[in-house]
């Protein structure tokens, strides 16, 4: 069977200025006209344009994004048979397909992509894994990230394209750039959409969503199988990726889904790399070892003790006050921190012991002066300006909430008074609380449009949870350390070297 | 987005340019895979066009206040370019400046580096903004300062200000402090930082709305 160019395109011409059709006939037409595609490929028909390099220029993504997807599709395809090569050199950055795959990722046409989630997919991963082959994963990061958001701005439903991300963003160290995928609250799982309601009449694909939920189903390609591995793997490389950029309570929330994961019998070595970051991060912003998630086992909780020891040490010694000891344990576990790519998070868990020792000075004390916190909260012999230059920066990224007082006479010590704060005025503290408040309303409607969502899945069928647990196949414990599961030696203090 | 190529002189173009650092970030984001991309084969390289990318993009990076990714970019550029270059070492320079908060250092740094003359427009802007952030910082840090501490922190001359050189004192006094005279110290006020959004007592409302009505 052999198909012409003026065919392809008159095919492909059916889905223009579809703002004057029906839904209905919107999403049969894109049905036809997929699975004509599928079936040209099927019979490679379209073999004859394997090599024509200027036919994609006869369709523009954004408006046949099902044509330009296959037809590329299938072009990636020959090329993989011409070489036998599973990434064909046409495929890697600068190659000619790169530059095709790249121009439809940034332009295909939402609706049109949900009907061939899993081309569309595929092609993504093709990319990631193309960027990365080329040790250039910067280039598939923002690529994947922009072709995630272009699809589901919503990002509501927890993809394997998640997981790709984050990994392409950690081996890039490019974290910024997984910030809009990473801030956005998950609510779903493919495998959990769209089975209970099966029976309910199913919205049309191209019809207006309220949510990304009624076209990311399972069945939509959109996702490969997920395991309990990918969700513990993206949390606790989201986690990485707030701590390298040192959000520290964003990393904590991240790191705490991970710890509090349901377990059927021993963990997994995933959530024991997490909990250890759990601890030092815990101490990072809260300056105390905090116990694990109030969603964890007993039986795990107990798990993470015995196999968490020189961390839980570490963390009795800062709670101590005690930075004898502290030192100690910090030089006695070097090997421990550094097997575990911990020793930069170690690091800044020293400097935080002395902003949380003032912090602590400032429950008994109103006031003291530098000559004071110099001898008591900071470790190495200081002189009282170093020390109020150390303190006065505390103070003025506000991880300390006091202020500064020098008096009249030159010669007398600086005084940090730590019980000033609320003598603020308490406009700009109420503008913060705006802009906070504002960020959490936002968050909670779209978690309650979720919920909602939810809730009326549940509501449909009784044989919904069993469903549910029967979909997830959550595969057992890992074996092989967590940090090469994930693939990654990084150091999350990135600036380690700065100190 | 159809952004014309990187070039030199595109990037003069935007280091010149009225835009946001927001949207100076936007953009030179988009920039980063063809200067990723420009490093890939030997010899196709413009070493002057890259060096003035990545530290046009640093100074972005530190003009929308993000340190560690700042950070993160060093670690991303060719490792030749960042030991090699003098811009770029001048970058790094003052990161490190910036992370020990040394700010009469970060300063120096910006003032009497050789910074290429391309870039100029975007380091006099990063001063600017970060004798802006130290204003506000020291403003709700202090209660009273000696002028030549104050003098450190936005870069001005220490040693005229211990004098109690009236021009300097009246740079503080214009942003609401008060200056004591007998006690020869600045009594801070702190500066209300602005609301990004005029609407945002309503959304504080319907956000309260929203907290308050589920519960029941």
């Amino acid at each position: 069977m052999t198909v012409s160019l003026a065919e392809l395109t008159a095919a492909s011409a059916r889905l223009h200025n579809h703002t004057d059709l029906s839904d209905e006939l919107y999403d049969d037409r894109i049905r036809d006209l997929v699975a004509y595609f599928r079936h040209l490929l099927s019979t490679d028909a379209l073999s004859t344009f394997a090599r024509d390099d200027f036919l994609l220029d006869n369709f523009d993504p954004s408006a046949d994004s099902v044509a330009f997807l296959f037809i590329l599709r299938s072009q990636i395809q020959k090329a993989k048979e011409r070489t036998s090569e599973n990434l064909p050199g046409d495929v890697w950055p600068t190659g000619k397909l790169w530059i095709r795959a790249v121009h439809f990722l940034k332009n295909f046409d939402r609706v049109q992509a949900r009907y061939v989630g899993q081309e569309w997919r595929q092609l993504v991963e093709l990319a990631g894994r193309a960027a990365q082959a080329a040790s250039k994963p910067l280039l598939g990061a923002r690529l994947v990230r922009d072709a995630m958001l272009r699809l589901d701005p919503s990002c509501a439903v927890f993809t394997s394209t998640h997981l790709l991300l984050v990994r392409l963003c950690l081996r890039a160290r490019t974290y910024a750039c997984a910030l809009p995928v990473l801030d956005r609250h998950i609510c779903y799982f493919p495998a959990l959409v769209g089975r209970a309601d099966s029976k309910a009449a199913q919205p049309l694909l191209c019809s207006e969503q309220e949510s990304s939920l009624a076209f990311m189903g399972d069945a939509s390609g959109l996702s490969s199988k997920l395991s309990s591995k990918d969700y513990l793997q993206y949390f606790l490389c989201g986690g990485m990726i707030y701590m390298a950029l040192k959000q520290w309570r964003k990393a904590l929330h991240f790191l705490g889904i991970v710890v509090s994961m349901p377990i059927a019998g021993s963990l997994s070595m995933i959530m024991v790399e997490a909990y250890k970051k759990w601890i030092l991060v815990g101490l990072l912003e809260k300056g105390k070892l905090c116990p694990p998630p109030s969603l964890t086992s007993p039986h795990a909780a107990k798990m993470y003790q015995s196999l968490t020891r020189p961390y839980i040490t570490l963390a009795q010694a800062f709670e101590r006050d005690d930075v004898g000891r502290l030192k100690a344990e910090v030089n006695a576990a070097e090997h421990v921190w550094s097997t575990d790519n911990n020793t930069g998070l170690v690091a800044q868990v020293m400097n935080a012991f002395y902003k949380h020792t003032v912090i602590r000075l400032g429950k008994t004390f109103a006031a003291l002066t530098m000559a004071d916190l110099a001898e008591q909260a900071l470790p190495w012999p200081t002189t009282e300006e170093d020390a109020e230059s150390i303190i006065a920066s505390l103070v003025m990224s506000s991880d300390l909430g006091a202020r500064l007082l020098h008096s009249q006479k030159r010669t007398s010590s600086t005084m940090l008074r730590l019980s000033a704060v609320s003598h603020l005025p308490r406009l700009s503290h109420e503008m913060e609380m705006q802009v906070q408040l504002r960020n959490e309303g936002r968050s909670l409607k779209t978690l309650m449009s979720n919920l909602e969502q939810s809730n009326h899945q549940l509501g449909l069928s009784d044989e919904y949870i069993d469903n549910a647990q029967k979909n997830q196949l959550w595969a057992g414990s890992g074996e092989i350390p967590a940090s090469e599961q994930v693939g990654l030696d990084m150091d999350e203090d990135i600036m380690g070297d700065l100190h | 987005m159809g952004l014309p190529p990187l070039s030199t002189a595109q990037l003069d173009n935007l280091t010149t340019s009225n835009l946001s650092p927001s949207q100076l970030f936007e953009t030179l984001s988009h920039y980063e895979s063809e200067a990723c991309l420009a490093t890939a084969g030997p010899g196709s390289t413009d070493p002057h066009m890259l060096s003035s990318f990545y530290s046009s993009f640093f100074i972005v990076h530190l003009l929308t206040d993000q340190v560690p990714e700042a950070r993160a970019l060093t670690q991303r550029m060719p490792e030749t370019l960042r030991s090699q270059d003098p811009s770029l070492q001048n970058c790094m320079t003052l990161l490190r400046a910036l992370w020990q908060t040394q700010h009469a250092q970060v300063y120096r740094i910006l003032r009497d580096s050789p910074w290429p003359e391309t870039l100029q427009p975007l380091v006099r802007r990063y001063e600017s903004f970060f004798q802006d952030k130290t204003l506000i910082a020291v403003s709700s840090s202090y209660e009273a300062i000696r002028p030549a501490v104050a003098a450190m922190y936005l870069g001005l001359d220490e040693q005229a200000a211990e004098k109690g050189d009236p021009s300097i004192i009246q740079k503080f006094t214009a942003v609401g402090w008060t200056w004591d005279a007998e006690a020869e110290l600045l009594l801070p006020k702190p500066i209300p930082t602005a609301a990004t959004d005029s609407q945002s007592s309503n959304r504080i409302h319907e956000a309260m709305g929203m907290l308050g009505g589920r519960g029941s």
